[in-house]
């Protein structure tokens, strides 16, 4: 998918994101758990737009439209909010392999003295 | 080693053997000085399952390893499509919690504390975490599982990676947890409290549940009840739990208990009234609501409307 054709369907998504928060049960009348416990109510437009910054995300990083949408939803507010905000900078936990030589020495040293784990073959000094 | 020509390297090693026999974990030292009472001095979770990592994938393996040990359906290849991020190779924490709650499960992030992960294991859960390997400006980050800890060899035990059973120094470990920010997660059904639970955690981490699996979150609520009766939040969580499931009565029953506990929560006064008037209590529900609206408070304007819609209704 080009890029244009990917920022098309994002969009045409966002413009169906009324639907997004269907799991919220319609709870008219009702203050949530959510506002209950933590005290403090998110506005639920703020809510719904950091929803849709966040799938709008997902697809540019290679998460197909359907399964964009039920990720999101299972999102609580905050964690919506959180990766709206930075999900660039927050971690991926995946390994990525590192192999540059002044990087490999410096690790091969800490991981002897137990302060990474980087390679198999190094015992720490505990 | 041989050949370390360039001084830098030289420096580094120097450096590394004025270092060697510093490197001592402040957690683990404390824990291994005076071990907290009511600590098993070694535990290990043999029946934790291993799926090996496949390519980046270390986050759906960690993950189906903990959902499957607390008796759900998963496997890393069920989980890529919840949490792998294919231009980021690699899966975000956020996303871990959300895909275990996905599973009807309690998704509860441990206090930053080494002896609350040691305790969890000792009551026989596994526990998901998240490594730097590396170091701040150079991160590898990891996720593995947490099944056991030896504190006479000082050692963790853990699934990670393409290893089965991988022991690590106890401080290494500690050092490589606290680049994360010590992140650790218990995957719980819930009827099940974490060993060390904190009130304001456990009920955040049910209210997140709750709006996916209103049931289990109701179990949720119930099963906090019992170890916190007097808590508003879990009372008026088993109340909306209940409303969203349609169950009016119990809904009803769960904010009145509310509002005898904590006359003063306007909340729960407002969630009656709702619940009531949607019975067909309507005097009650209006002396609920109007209560409510004295007690008053940030969230006076949605009480009136829920006062407003019960003067509406024929």
């Amino acid at each position: 998918m080009t890029g244009r054709v990917r920022r098309v369907v994002a969009g045409l998504l966002i413009v169906c994101m009324g639907g997004l928060s269907a799991p919220l049960p319609a709870l008219a009348g009702i203050v949530s758990t959510d506002t209950a416990v933590v005290g403090a109510e998110r506005e639920r437009l703020a809510s719904l737009l950091e929803r849709s910054e966040v799938q709008e995300r997902l697809l540019v990083l290679g998460v197909d439209p359907a399964n964009a949408r039920a990720r999101v939803a299972a999102l609580s507010d905050a964690e919506a909010a959180q990766l709206a905000a930075q999900l660039d900078e927050l971690p991926a936990g995946g390994d990525i392999l590192v192999a540059a030589v002044l990087i490999f020495l410096v690790l091969l040293v800490t991981d002897m003295m137990g302060y990474t784990k980087i390679f198999p073959f190094t015992r720490s000094a505990r | 080693m041989h050949g370390v020509r360039t001084p830098a390297a030289a420096g580094v090693f120097i450096l590394a053997a004025a270092l060697l026999a510093g490197c001592a974990a402040p957690q683990v030292s404390g824990l291994i000085e005076k071990r907290p009472a009511g600590l098993p001095e070694a535990a290990e979770i043999a029946a934790t399952p291993f799926f090996p990592q496949q390519d980046y994938q270390c986050g759906p393996a960690s993950l189906a390893a903990v959902l499957v040990h607390a008796g759900r359906d998963a496997t890393p290849e069920s989980l890529l499509p919840q949490v792998y991020l294919p231009a980021r190779k690699g899966s975000l924490q956020a996303e871990m919690l959300a895909a275990t709650r996905r599973h009807q499960l309690v998704a509860y992030p441990l206090a930053p504390r080494m002896e609350d992960l040691l305790r969890e294991l000792a009551a026989g859960t596994p526990v998901l975490v998240l490594q730097n390997l590396a170091l701040d400006w150079w991160p590898q980050w990891h996720y593995a599982v947490a099944i056991g800890y030896d504190l006479g060899r000082r050692e963790m035990v853990l699934r990670s990676g393409v290893t089965r059973r991988l022991t690590m120094p106890l401080d290494t470990f500690e050092h490589t947890w606290a680049r994360s920010g010590h992140w650790a997660v218990a995957a719980l059904p819930p009827d099940r409290l974490p060993a060390i639970a904190s009130e304001s955690s456990y009920l955040t981490a049910v209210a997140a549940l709750e709006r996916l699996a209103p049931a289990a979150a109701r179990r949720g609520y119930e099963t906090a009840l019992a170890r916190w009766p007097r808590s508003l939040a879990a009372q008026i969580g088993l109340g909306n739990a209940s409303y969203a499931l349609r169950d009016l009565p119990g809904a009803a029953a769960a904010y009145l208990r509310a509002t005898s506990d904590h006359p003063g929560s306007a909340d729960a006064w407002n969630n009656l009234a709702q619940a009531l008037h949607e019975q067909g209590s309507r005097a009650q529900a209006l002396a609920a609501a109007r209560h409510a609206v004295s007690l008053g408070g940030p969230r006076l304007p949605a009480y009136r409307e829920t006062l407003d819609g019960i003067l509406r209704a024929p």
